[in-house]
């Protein structure tokens, strides 16, 4: 076994893997942060996508040796007790979500798209978004989430 | 159960060393798109990983004429990078279309072309742009170019022991006509059913250098040489062009699979190259 540490959500962990363990393992089954979802487990879906260093990918096919010192961000680090993030907020509001499998992965998706592009178009919106799968097929809304999102963060900023 | 080792490669040297040190026990590791998908799906156990993420081989330079990219750098740092929109923009427009943002993120050029899929996307606009590579390994370098690169459905001419250096891409400065199209099941995360790119410098309304790459319809990524030698020099016309897309579909050898029929690809090749060379030519 190998020794890993990270970073999840602002706080620092230790845990043992091998060679073959995925980000996503580590997070679901050492952590027990599970709002990363495993969902074709081959980079596909997107379910299972985290932040690397505010960077989106996917924890399924990341090797946990990989990460290494780095900070990981997941749905459950956006929100502060009491307050949720926009996005959250949004998804909420707008109906983004249906069955909920997909929208750990799509919210993180929007934030990593918002970051870099805080009054982005529809366009722009389904291009971040294109990675991750929807099975109830809910775009539409899940567009209009993100959208109000970025229209109250911008709020929020003036 | 054995434990394997994980050794972060911390330069280019120290990375070659290792290759050497464990030859084809070792597996290099970078963003891992392609490699951890095998590991998921059981089709590999790899005994030595060597990392190479942290090994320098991150980069985008202008060397001469030349654009040379570091094997290790991500699709969305080449494909934002200004200097590629400017001056190979087809790279740019390629890697636009290639899987998705989040395998853009980590996903290594180097890693797409050795893991040596006749599908991958980054080979056709290499292919077409003229692209070589740089191959290393402990006791010396060689530079190939990209259509000897590849030589089977999976396989490369990489000894067990050498890695991919970097790419060398001929800058396209003063601009050269470009076009490329890619058909999958769907716009994005999607593997390539035919992709077409197309590089034609134009001299006086003539073809000078045209290349005309296929990606996903043959054991490896191809160029359709015949294709481009019947333009070669000349002003398109829609005879002509009519006559290269036929050449460029007779040099395919696709497959039947679970994306599409091999009929298809063979007419959709014929179909994309006339598209692409009318678009050009207008």
């Amino acid at each position: 076994m190998h020794s890993l540490e990270l970073t999840v959500n602002g706080r620092s962990y230790q845990t043992t893997v091998t060679l073959k363990t995925t980000l996503l393992e580590v997070l679901r089954d050492k952590l027990f942060i599970t709002s990363p979802k495993v969902g074709c487990n081959s980079g596909d879906c997107g379910t299972c996508s985290v932040l690397i260093d505010d960077k989106l990918v996917r924890s399924c096919i990341t090797n946990a040796l990989s990460t290494q010192g780095k900070e990981i961000t997941t749905v459950e680090g956006l929100s502060k007790p009491g307050h949720l993030h926009p996005l959250q907020e949004a998804f909420h509001e707008k109906y983004g979500a249906q069955c909920g499998f997909c929208t750990p992965g799509m919210i993180l998706a929007a934030k990593a798209l918002l970051d870099e592009n805080p009054k982005p178009s529809r366009k722009d919106v389904r291009e971040a978004l294109s990675g991750n799968l929807c099975r109830c097929a809910g775009y539409g809304k899940i567009v209009d989430s993100v959208m109000a999102a970025a229209e109250q963060m911008g709020q929020a900023k003036n | 159960m054995a434990e394997g080792q994980f050794l972060k490669a911390t330069d280019l040297q120290e990375a070659c060393e290792l290759l050497a040190q464990y030859g084809g026990k070792a597996r290099l590791l970078a963003g891992g798109t392609d490699l951890m998908v095998a590991v998921n799906q059981r089709k590999l156990f790899p005994e030595v990983l060597v990392y190479l993420g942290d090994s320098g081989l991150n980069y985008i330079n202008a060397e001469g004429d030349n654009l040379v990219i570091g094997a290790a750098t991500p699709f969305t740092d080449i494909m934002r990078s200004d200097r590629v929109q400017e001056e190979t923009p087809l790279l740019a427009e390629v890697i636009s279309h290639l899987a998705s943002p989040a395998i853009r993120n980590v996903g290594t050029i180097g890693g797409n072309l050795a893991n040596g899929s006749p599908a991958a996307d980054s080979a056709t606009a290499l292919l077409a742009l003229g692209a070589s590579l740089r191959l290393r390994s402990k006791t010396g370098e060689r530079e190939v170019a990209v259509e000897e690169f590849f030589t089977g459905p999976g396989e490369t001419m990489l000894e067990p022991a050498e890695l991919v250096q970097e790419i060398i891409i001929p800058r396209q400065i003063g601009g050269a006509k470009w076009a490329y199209r890619k058909l999958g099941k769907r716009k994005a995360q999607t593997l390539s059913i035919v992709s077409v790119a197309i590089s034609c410098p134009l001299e006086g309304g003539q073809c000078q250098g045209v290349r005309i790459a296929l990606g996903a319809v043959a054991p490896t990524p191809i160029l359709a040489t015949e294709a481009a030698r019947i333009l070669e020099g000349k002003a398109m016309d829609a005879k002509l062009i009519d006559k290269a897309a036929k050449a460029a579909a007779e040099a395919t050898r696709p497959i039947d699979d679970v994306r599409g029929s091999a009929w298809y690809r063979r007419r959709a090749t014929e179909a994309l190259v006339k598209q692409l060379l009318a678009q050009i030519s207008a």
